[in-house]
């Protein structure tokens, strides 16, 4: 059986080989990087999208790699610094904020045209926020319009004359929004993709297909050549774009890859230049860090376990407490994924400048038994059977044993591990039908409501049926509370309420881990994981510039 | 002739009926559907949408115009992937699982064949044997173990050739070669047992008395009909091949057929995956009536029935 | 690649069920044994799956045999070493235990699984061969319609729709690959029921149950056998191709597919984790495929080189 034997050998060398890496950039003692670092011969940016996207119809999508590829062809009122992801002008050169915070007045640049050459006016983005709400048009976002007047009665078909929302487009530069009650991350909201102005002539007469290469038109920095479904998109840059001058890039192509190994292999390879946070298996991070082209930065995601409180016993706090005492952050973060992860005991991660984070849920076994016993449950006798859910993934398949055994082994009750497919798991989440689920929530704007809002009575986020009028109420104070501290200290204490009941379990807190070579310049450290293209370029003098800089 | 190509694809209708009708019904009975996301959809979008599919519609009737549509080869758009037609989806991917499947089974049958001669001419030696041994490796050795276990020595240790994606013809290797292995296997296997069957044939007893020499005897005469269970073999593993390289497409980045069917079971695509079914028991039953002509080409003994 | 793939057998032999009818002077299973027998590589092939078999069905009681759930988080992914031979995955669970209990649950599942292909599709081939017309052709039609609908996705959709537990798993399995088989078996039976034993025990009164269960289906029994052999590894694999997709077998219990198609995706960094389940898997598999080969071999009496 030679060919069996060869191959046995060749595995037993394997593992005693060290993994090599070859094709260093200096030859001297420096960075070292991973993998082939020949940067591109011409300005042509190749990047990993993810998943092929669903659509780039901006007003209708959710998740990243689509809305990646919609920022890269449509820009909004304002577009994201790159560092710090705060509203900059973009297609609106200044706004005004009336003086109680309602009403904000947007002045857009003259002479904005598509990249078809027709003129983008004010009463495009009047039309493109008000498609959003329709309700036909089934937008996944809808919900960022409503701090508009209006706009929530109008996406549930309340209202029906689009004139009662408070979107106005008086001239063809000027563009007044009103809101309902005063909302202060309301110009973050302007930045995000689904409150992108889309050409409405081209929707009117191409129907579902407008997003397609051939008729596709937008006013961001790049232009859609082509588009392979599971292989790749392909962008220009736009002549047509305002600041085109600045627009170094001169093609983009975006990636559709599934296998996270694919992805790492073809950075290695020096195929892809950028490979976007979370497209590395875990596992690999610890070792990644070692090289420089490696990011680690803080994401504001949080994973958790939510609880079904509909479900007996977690209709009992006690039970929930217990559960929550029960898990070992420390021991899943350091031990398990070796740092790659920070163990985090509160439901709003870290970044937001001036919220009063309430302490987290820790580990304490004593405590976690006592509170069983509390429950009626004493040494986990009369306990039934519980399961852990979570759909097929690396991470949440060795987190949930890990958490079994730990449940178990601290109160001595008996715990199941099940995995479902991708369309099963969500139809269990919404349905409730499950007993401890494994989630996760990335925020959408830079403040703690984006992550406590999904926990209100009744918010299709929340999945887990937990309901508290307190906690409602004190949203609900807080989004009517015009001072910013004690807005943030209501917020505060409804997390402290949220934890100390425990229908969510967080575990730990979620960081980036981007892969950038060194020769692509403008992808920063932002907050939320959004990199505008339109500020990136090929250094082709990289090492040049690093040899003379040392 | 004629007559009995036309047969069969008469046949095909009656038989495509059943398989749409089975598929529409069990595509649904599925828990969750194709509109569940990680973040809550307002229940008036999700609506919305199953107004615009068509899914409000009494079932009864959602099955006739699917009929009415799939007859007319419209599948409809994608439920995942709205812009796109399952029609173009799958004219646009099934050309690349062609290619990906008609080199593997090519490089199958250059190595499986000769192997399968060999060792049925040194029958029970130490060279069958070990051919053999040699082609039930490609079948033992998992597709997702291959595939990275080739990329990370060829590609990412050596620098032969790239790791993923399908561009030019280097790409094309390391997906083939990994794709093709377990045919190699089934092949040798076939061919061997066609040809001990062909090899005990009176006439080859008589080319042999008469003293035509061993290369006459295998390759004109002996050849020919042993590879007979090969091509009989080679119509449904061309269709197995095209819609069952999962594997491959997601390791090596391959934008084929195969992943549409498995990933649009996984979102509840449901029109994705009717027109990928029906495709593919189209495409078998076309591949199963070229063979069997071809068949009856090769072997004059058999008669199309 | 699934196992529908799998050639059919070469052509049934007759001679072999005259054989058993006579009284028995020269035992064609004691010829079939002879000839297996001369054949080393198949041997060796049965008796390391012997050897793979009793390891696995006597692990709980193997003594220093580690326990395969025993988390160890601190330790994680270790490479081989005195304490754990094959080395410890992420969770610092042993290898090599999980080695073990994972080829209890693969073999497991591909003898059940080829148990229920086995027993759906000698019935129904046999049922179908033996009544002909057309009661036949129409069970055929459905099993040609079966044939076409890709099986990847019947499986999922199995898997999805009922629980996953492993007993759907059996069936979810062996529901694909007894197609094939009750292809065979009905090839067998359209020529075997013009014997004179068939009708020699139709002009003594049996019935149509009898007849097909008592006297055809024994005489089907060779190519059976090889193709039963043959199945239990595609079954294995198929198994492992659904851990790939996340639908094998539930945690915390891990076939040798889970183990592999885990390992697999961590090769760059801890490759015993992909190696030794790996080759107990290829090995296993190889040996069934090889003996398989050679049962055929030896059952087929056409072999003229055999002397005696």
């Amino acid at each position: 059986m030679p060919r069996l034997l060869l191959l046995a050998l060749a595995l037993g060398a394997l593992g005693c080989a060290q993994p090599r890496d070859a094709r260093f950039a200096s030859a001297s003692a420096g960075p070292r990087y991973f993998g082939d670092v020949t940067p591109p011969a011409d300005n042509t940016l190749t990047y990993n999208n993810g998943a092929e996207p669903e659509g780039i119809d901006p007003g209708v999508i959710s998740g990243q790699p689509d809305g990646r590829v919609a920022r890269a062809i449509f820009e909004g009122l304002t577009t994201p610094n790159p560092r710090t992801l705060e509203p900059e002008p973009g297609q609106a050169y200044r706004w005004e904020v009336s003086a109680d915070g309602l009403t904000y007045t947007f002045h857009l640049r003259p002479g904005l045209v598509w990249s078809n050459g027709a003129p983008l006016g004010a009463e495009d983005f009047r039309w493109s926020w008000i498609r959003v709400l329709r309700p036909e048009t089934a937008s996944r976002y809808a919900s960022f319009l409503y701090p508009v007047r209006g706009a929530e009665d109008f996406n549930h078909g309340r209202i029906r004359d689009e004139r009662q929302v408070g979107i106005q487009a008086p001239d063809d530069s000027t563009f007044v929004v009103t809101l309902a009650a005063p909302t202060p991350y309301f110009l973050f909201l302007t930045e995000y993709y689904t409150l992108l102005p889309v050409p409405r002539a081209v929707i009117e007469r191409q129907g579902p297909r407008w997003t397609r290469p051939e008729h596709i038109v937008g006013n961001g920095p790049f232009v859609l050549r082509s588009w392979r479904q599971g292989d790749r998109l392909v962008f220009d840059k736009n002549p047509r774009y305002w600041d085109a001058a600045r627009v170094r890039l001169d093609h983009v192509v975006a990636l559709s890859l599934e296998d996270l190994n694919t992805c790492v292999n073809l950075y290695k390879a020096g195929v892809v230049d950028w490979n976007p946070s979370g497209y590395v298996p875990s596992q690999f991070i610890p070792y990644l860090r070692e090289y420089s082209d490696y990011r680690g930065g803080t994401y504001q995601a949080v994973a958790y376990y939510s609880i079904n409180v509909t479900r007996k016993p977690f209709d009992n706090v006690w039970v929930r407490r217990a559960l929550a005492f029960a898990m070992d952050r420390d021991a899943i973060a350091r031990g398990l994924l070796k740092g790659s992860r920070m163990p985090w005991g509160n439901l709003v991660p870290m970044g937001y400048p001036g919220y009063p984070r309430p302490p987290g849920q820790t580990y304490d076994p004593a405590r976690a038994r006592d509170c069983m016993a509390r429950a009626g449950f004493p040494g986990g006798r009369g306990f039934p059977t519980i399961s852990i859910l979570f759909n097929t993934s690396e991470d949440g398949k060795r987190i949930a044993e890990a958490v079994q055994s730990m449940w178990s082994r601290t109160l001595g009750i008996h715990v199941e591990v099940l995995n479902q497919e991708w369309g099963s798991y969500l139809q269990a989440t919404v349905a409730l039908q499950y007993d401890v689920a494994r989630r996760s929530w990335v925020g959408d704007y830079l403040d703690p409501t984006t992550f406590l809002g999904t926990m209100k009575s009744g918010d299709g986020n929340n999945r887990t049926g937990w309901s508290d009028a307190h906690y409602d109420g004190l949203l609900r104070a807080a989004a009517v509370e015009l001072d910013p501290e004690k807005r943030m200290r209501t917020l505060a204490q409804a997390e402290a309420l949220l934890l100390d009941q425990a229908p969510v379990i967080p575990i730990y807190h979620f960081a980036t881990s981007e892969m950038v070579k060194p020769y692509v310049r403008g992808i920063e450290d932002t907050p939320l994981d959004v990199h505008p293209l339109k500020y990136v370029w090929i250094d082709r003098g990289w090492s040049r510039r690093l040899a003379a800089a040392r | 002739m004629a007559a009995f190509v036309v047969r069969r694809v008469l046949l095909m209708i009656p038989t495509l009926w059943v398989i749409a009708t089975l598929t529409f019904f069990m595509v649904r009975l599925a828990p969750g559907g194709p509109f569940l996301s990680e973040r809550d959809i307002p229940a008036t979008a999700i609506r919305q949408l199953e107004k615009s599919y068509g899914l409000d519609r009494p079932l009864g009737e959602q099955y006739l115009t699917f009929l009415a549509h799939a007859a007319r080869l419209d599948f409809g758009p994608s439920y995942k992937y709205p812009g796109r037609q399952v029609r173009e989806i799958i004219f646009e991917a099934f050309p690349v699982s062609l290619e990906l499947g008609a080199w593997a089974l090519l490089f199958a049958v250059l190595i499986g064949v000769p192997i399968g001669v060999i060792a049925a001419l040194r029958q029970n030696t130490g060279a069958d044997h070990a051919a053999m041994a040699a082609a039930l490796a490609g079948v033992s050795i998992p597709n997702f173990v291959l595939g990275p276990l080739l990329v990370l020595w060829v590609s990412l240790t050596w620098f032969l050739l790239p790791p993923a994606l399908w561009e030019g013809p280097q790409s094309r290797v390391l997906p083939v070669l990994t794709l093709s292995t377990a045919y190699i296997a089934y092949i040798a296997r076939l061919t061997r047992g066609g040809m001990l069957e062909v090899l005990r044939q009176d006439y080859i007893r008589t080319a042999r008395a008469k003293g035509l020499p061993e290369r006459a005897v295998v390759f004109k005469h002996a050849l020919k009909l042993g590879v007979l269970p090969v091509v009989s073999y080679l119509g449904p593993a061309t269709a197995r091949i095209i819609m069952g390289s999962i594997v491959v497409e997601s390791v090596f980045a391959v934008p084929g057929l195969g992943r549409h069917l498995v990933n649009g079971a996984f979102n509840r695509d449901y029109t994705l995956v009717l027109g990928v079914v029906l495709f593919y028991a189209a495409f078998l039953m076309v591949l199963n009536l070229i063979v069997d002509v071809a068949y009856t080409r090769l072997d004059p003994r058999v008669e199309l029935s | 690649m699934s196992a529908e793939a799998l050639p059919p057998i070469a052509s049934p032999p007759p001679a072999f069920a005259e054989a058993h009818q006579a009284e028995r002077i020269r035992s064609p299973w004691g010829d079939a044994w002879k000839r297996l027998a001369r054949n080393r590589p198949a041997m060796l092939a049965g008796l390391f799956l012997l050897w793979i078999g009793g390891t696995a069905a006597a692990a709980p009681w193997l003594p220093g045999l580690q326990d395969p759930s025993a988390q160890n988080l601190v330790l994680g992914a270790a490479p081989p070493s005195a304490s754990h031979w094959f080395g410890t995955d992420e969770l610092g669970r042993d290898t090599f235990a999980r080695v073990v209990y994972g080829g209890r649950i693969s073999l497991l599942i591909g003898l059940v699984g080829t148990l229920v292909s086995l027993v759906i599709g000698v019935s129904y081939g046999a049922v179908a061969g033996y009544r002909g017309g057309r009661l036949d052709e129409l069970m055929m039609r459905a099993v040609d319609v079966l044939y076409s609908l890709p099986y990847i996705f019947l499986v999922i959709l199995l898997l999805v729709f009922f629980s996953r537990s492993i007993l759907m798993l059996f069936v979810a399995l062996g529901l694909v690959q007894w197609l094939t088989m009750a292809r065979i078996v009905r090839g067998q039976v359209l020529s075997l029921k013009q014997q004179n034993f068939v009708e020699a025990a139709r002009a003594l009164g049996a019935g149509d149950t009898r007849v097909i269960f008592q006297h055809i289906v024994p005489n089907t029994l060779g190519p059976v056998i090889v193709y039963t052999t043959l199945t239990v590894p595609a079954v294995i694999l198929q198994e492992a191709f659904l851990s790939f997709l996340g639908l094998g077998v539930r945690p915390p219990d891990a076939s040798w597919g889970t183990l592999v198609s885990e390992g697999a995706r961590l090769l760059a960094l801890f490759p015993w984790l992909v190696l030794f389940p790996g080759l107990a898997l290829s090995l296993t598999l190889f040996c069934f495929n090889f003996l398989g080969d050679g049962l055929r071999d030896a059952l087929d009496p056409q072999d003229r080189r055999d002397v005696g």
